[in-house]
């Protein structure tokens, strides 16, 4: 068995033994149930509120899923001195990072499959009650939650990277946010700029805030929410451009992760 | 041993104080307020994939703010209701998300028949229909705006024309079609009304419709009292009560706003609620978001 496997098999043994797991598995049970009965608030759109809720309620569970193991994996491993005795055999460290970077990958996907079989309940017996003049449109509900898990895995990589630098669960944790708020509302500061507004600030300010736009990871991109709740068609160009910059970019951030952490002094 | 008193004194005073604690806060003087959003612009920018969500919920807060101004006024409490807020929150929420359904069917409602507020709310409904490109009730709310309020057949034939597209119907069929306006503008008014009734899901919104076409009949009914008086005595009636006097109604009916009927120099009916819950307040150009700039 490879060392990447073993570390990944190791990995999932230790997250499906978190007992955050079973609070957070348990939080979003409640919140399906909620749905429908929320979704009453609505006063024309009904079916489109429940589907603007249980996408709203997987991306928040996503975000708090990442961000949470994002930072402590590392950290956690390298705290309680498990690398100073496992990574002092012959083993890879990329092995390491990655085993353990997939071993999050997997559960992410499964909390998002896990609510999404939920929320086809949900939006179904909301859908019931007060049926809209739009149909739901399945494909891109799953193209939505398929696009918000690419999200949450360019933020896990970008985590990880951040963890392998740092030698506190926090410096990651809080950075993490940060770049999650930053890579959110990059592209409207870049279009806002672009625009009326950039007429009235020095080229080299400009230069600045394009030159951070390129830097920061562009998660707007990624947001398919309107889509799905308002059955609108999704480009096909668009998407795939989309998913070959989320290969590129979390490639680059995994890469530098297992680079600094394979140059980190852990004795 | 200590410890288990203390815990039982504190529980029983618990129990003790919970009733006139409810009773206390239930009785405090009526205060209610909207609050205010952050401008929209920043709002977009760090809400992420959430704005859809803090759109509806914008929308429902001002729904719920509504539906209490609604209570307190049939409560015979009088508010100053924060209408300039409720729209400035209305088009923050459409800015968030421009296909929410609810933020203009509930502008439509809301600002046309009471405020007068028609120009602004057929930009917005004009905003909507950039996105919401297969919703023939924007181009039929506007339509009729432009028609019944603004007398502009025109612009009301054209937005009619749009719903009439959308969704072949024939009562939007023979309102984009000249005849529309021969009808009458009150039957126009109490048809619509009737439509947006039926179409209401929420019992508050079903409410105010239901004070509108009561204050419509009322109208309706004086104005053709008015007009018969007219041409019976070759002069307007001086006051409501003549039209009793004369036999032509048997009783001034009750306008649902609170308000009295009176006969203006024209001879038109009006109120002196103007079919309003209370004056106006201030109306925020300055938050309006660029986007429905005219």
């Amino acid at each position: 068995m490879s060392i990447f496997e073993n570390f990944f098999r190791l990995s999932v043994f230790s997250l499906v033994r978190d007992r955050f797991l079973y609070l957070l598995f348990s939080l979003a049970l409640i919140a399906l149930l909620l749905i429908p009965a929320f979704s009453m608030f609505s006063m024309r759109q009904v079916q489109e509120l429940s589907v603007t809720l249980c996408l709203s309620a997987l991306s928040f569970l996503l975000l708090v899923v990442t961000v949470l193991t994002g930072s402590s994996s590392l950290w956690r491993d390298i705290e309680k001195r498990y690398t100073f005795s496992v990574l002092g055999l012959p083993v890879s460290r990329a092995g390491f990072v990655l085993g353990k970077f997939s071993a999050v990958a997997l559960l992410l996907a499964v909390v998002a499959a896990v609510f999404g079989a939920g929320s086809f309940a949900a939006i179904k017996v909301a859908a019931g009650v007060y049926p809209s003049d739009i149909p739901v449109a399945w494909g891109v509900f799953c193209a939505a939650v398929a696009f918000d898990v690419l999200k949450y895995l360019m933020l896990l990589a970008i985590l990880f990277f951040l963890s392998a630098l740092s030698t506190s669960f926090y410096f990651p944790f809080l950075a993490g946010i940060a770049v999650f708020i930053a890579g959110s509302a990059s592209q409207e500061v870049y279009e806002y700029v672009q625009g009326a507004y950039g007429k009235g600030i020095t080229p080299a300010a400009k230069a600045v805030i394009t030159g951070i736009y390129y830097l920061l990871p562009n998660f707007a991109a990624f947001d398919l929410h309107p889509h799905a709740i308002y059955a609108l068609p999704v480009p096909p160009g668009g998407a795939l451009l989309t998913f070959v910059y989320w290969l590129c970019y979390t490639g680059v951030m995994l890469s530098l992760a297992v680079w600094s952490f394979s140059r980190r002094e852990l004795t | 041993m200590i410890g288990r008193v203390v815990f039982g004194i504190l529980l029983c005073s618990l129990v003790a104080v919970a009733v006139p604690f409810s009773r206390s806060v239930a009785e405090r003087p009526v205060l209610v307020k909207l609050g205010v959003l952050p401008a929209a612009e920043p709002l977009k920018m760090i809400s992420g994939d959430q704005r859809y969500l803090l759109a509806q919920c914008a929308v429902v807060k001002v729904l719920f703010y509504y539906g209490t101004l609604v209570e307190k006024f049939q409560q015979k409490i009088a508010l100053q209701p924060e209408y300039g807020n409720m729209f400035g929150t209305l088009q923050t929420a459409v800015v968030l998300d421009p296909w929410n359904a609810d933020a203009y069917y509930f502008t439509q409602a809301a600002f046309t028949w009471e405020l007068g507020k028609v120009d602004e709310v057929n930009r917005m409904l004009e905003y909507g229909m950039k996105s919401r490109t297969w919703d023939y009730q924007l181009p039929f709310f506007a339509g009729f705006n432009a028609a019944y309020f603004k007398k502009d057949y025109a612009n009301a034939a054209r937005y009619f024309q749009q719903a009439a597209r959308l969704r072949p119907d024939p009562l939007l069929t023979n309102l984009s079609s000249r005849y529309f306006y021969e009808s009458g503008e009150s039957r126009l008014g109490l048809a619509f009304l009737d439509y947006m009734q039926r179409h209401a899901t929420d019992s508050k919104v079903i409410r105010l419709y239901q004070l509108r076409k009561q204050a419509l009949l009322a109208v309706m009914e004086l104005q053709q009292a008015c007009d018969r008086y007219a041409a019976r005595f070759g002069h307007l009636p001086e006051k409501i009560s003549d039209l009793v006097a004369a036999g032509l109604v048997e009783r001034v009916p009750a306008d649902p706003y609170g308000g009295s009927f009176y006969i203006d120099d024209k001879g038109k009916i009006r109120s002196t609620s103007k079919f309003a819950f209370a004056p106006q307040t201030a109306w925020p150009e300055k938050t309006t978001p660029k986007e429905m700039h005219p």
